[in-house]
């Protein structure tokens, strides 16, 4: 039984190899069809996404492109030759909503989200590598308990990670299909603000505690200034960029525009930027247990915090007249 | 900075509510140490950039630890200014490039997973 599941492993990688060599022949070899820092779009599984090509190469007659799927972790680019992309024009843009329509009612049949993903991965080569790392790293996060030798940005990541609010993982998926996926923006100005939310957070804790906690407020303090310095650097979309310079100018803060959706994602960073802190680990576990005290708050308030309408760009963008 | 051992006797430097539920001389040096003693994670540089906050928040934390008693951030920037001049201080060049890339947010992989 072992036998014949190595048997077509092994076949299923030699296959893959003959089928790379056949799309290789016959491809003109003078002219690449894409430059470097071209936007195209490429396919990957049964759908496109827009990417940029970062390098080129000939590879024994063929172009070959490096590229970077928008949007996505840098650990999706890959190589890939000249019939996996397209150009980056109108006809093609409708091709790529189309293939998208369709598999969103194929989605809804099957069983979810989840579904999207996994074809995303389809490229079989490039999904079995990703897998093995993802367990690799999970398996030594479980191992890994505070007090020993990893480095404490790893265990900031595993707290806050591991525990994030599995209903607002859902919420910051479907921000992301909305906006990246459908083209959609986040209505601006929006209603509780960043600010709003986190002097409600303030309250409540107050409340509570039957005090104003000095330390919750530094920590509010903390995000909202991360959150004015992070949300231009590494928290919006690249579709969201023109809506930011247009709503936000002169030195109007972003915590006082924006709302519960880009918060959320500053939560994604937060690992990453509380490592330039160097916290020892006994205030690190304590300000993690805070943070997800606020997670927990905007869990609690997820549908008063969060748009549950997301704007249709096109025609926002239709009304205006740019 | 001849000042700082005569710390003690300055009242305008801490909020008299907790200075006067000290144990006075031998508890300021005591604090002055903690202090001290804190600054070798937080450096005072962090404490005007962007991560200022969370660095008072450990300052206030690590206070709070080894004394036994609540911190407030004002407190400790005042204990601070005994021994600085905050004003003074400029924030270090690294951190202004945390933020500067204008990198696209990207969702890591981990999110679209239905783990449990």
């Amino acid at each position: 039984m072992g036998s014949s599941s190595n048997t077509n492993a092994s076949g299923g990688g030699s296959d893959k190899e003959e089928k790379k060599e056949d799309k290789g022949k016959g491809k003109d070899s003078s002219e690449p069809s894409f430059k470097e820092g071209d936007r195209v779009l490429a396919y990957h599984g049964p759908l496109l996404y827009e990417a940029k090509v970062q390098r080129i190469e000939n590879l024994e007659d063929e172009w070959r492109y490096f590229v970077h799927y928008l949007g996505w972790n840098k650990n999706w680019d890959e190589w890939v030759a000249n019939d996996r992309l397209l150009k980056l024009t109108e006809e093609n843009v409708r091709k790529q909503q189309e293939l998208e329509k369709n598999q969103v009612v194929d989605k809804s049949m099957k069983s979810g989200r989840s579904t999207q993903h996994k074809l995303k991965g389809a490229n079989a080569d490039a999904k079995a590598d990703k897998d093995d790392t993802k367990s690799l790293v999970k398996g030594k996060k479980r191992k890994s308990q505070p007090g020993t030798e990893e480095k404490e940005r790893r265990s900031s990541e595993s707290l806050l990670v591991s525990q994030f609010p599995l209903t607002l993982k859902k919420q910051l998926v479907d921000d992301w299909e909305n906006v990246t996926q459908l083209g959609k923006l986040v209505k601006l100005p929006r209603s509780p603000t960043v600010d709003d939310i986190l002097k409600r957070y303030l309250e409540h804790r107050a409340k509570k505690d039957n005090k104003i906690n000095d330390s919750y407020a530094e920590v509010l303090k903390g995000l909202r200034c991360y959150f004015d310095k992070a949300l231009p650097a590494m928290l919006l979309y690249k579709k969201e960029r023109d809506q930011y310079t247009e709503e936000v100018k002169g030195d109007v803060s972003p915590s006082t525009v924006y709302g519960a959706e880009h918060l959320l994602r500053l939560f994604v960073k937060l690992p990453e930027l509380l490592a330039f802190v160097n916290m020892e680990e006994d205030a690190l576990n304590k300000l993690q247990q805070k943070l997800l005290d606020i997670l927990k708050f905007l869990q609690k308030n997820q549908s008063t915090f969060f748009a549950s309408v997301y704007d249709d760009r096109k025609s926002a963008d239709g009304s205006k007249s740019k | 900075m001849d000042n700082v051992e005569s710390a003690p006797d300055s009242p305008a430097q801490a909020p008299p509510s907790s200075a006067s539920s000290l144990p006075k001389e031998q508890s300021q040096v005591e604090l002055e140490l903690r202090l001290l003693q804190a600054l070798e994670f937080y450096p005072p540089s962090k404490l005007k950039g962007v991560h200022r906050h969370f660095v008072l928040y450990g300052l206030m934390e690590y206070l709070r630890k080894s004394l036994d008693r609540q911190f407030s951030a004002d407190e400790v920037l005042q204990l601070l200014d005994r021994f600085f001049n905050l004003e003074m201080l400029k924030p270090e060049d690294d951190e202004k490039d945390n933020f500067s890339q204008g990198e696209e947010f990207s969702l890591p992989e981990s999110f679209f997973n239905k783990e449990e």
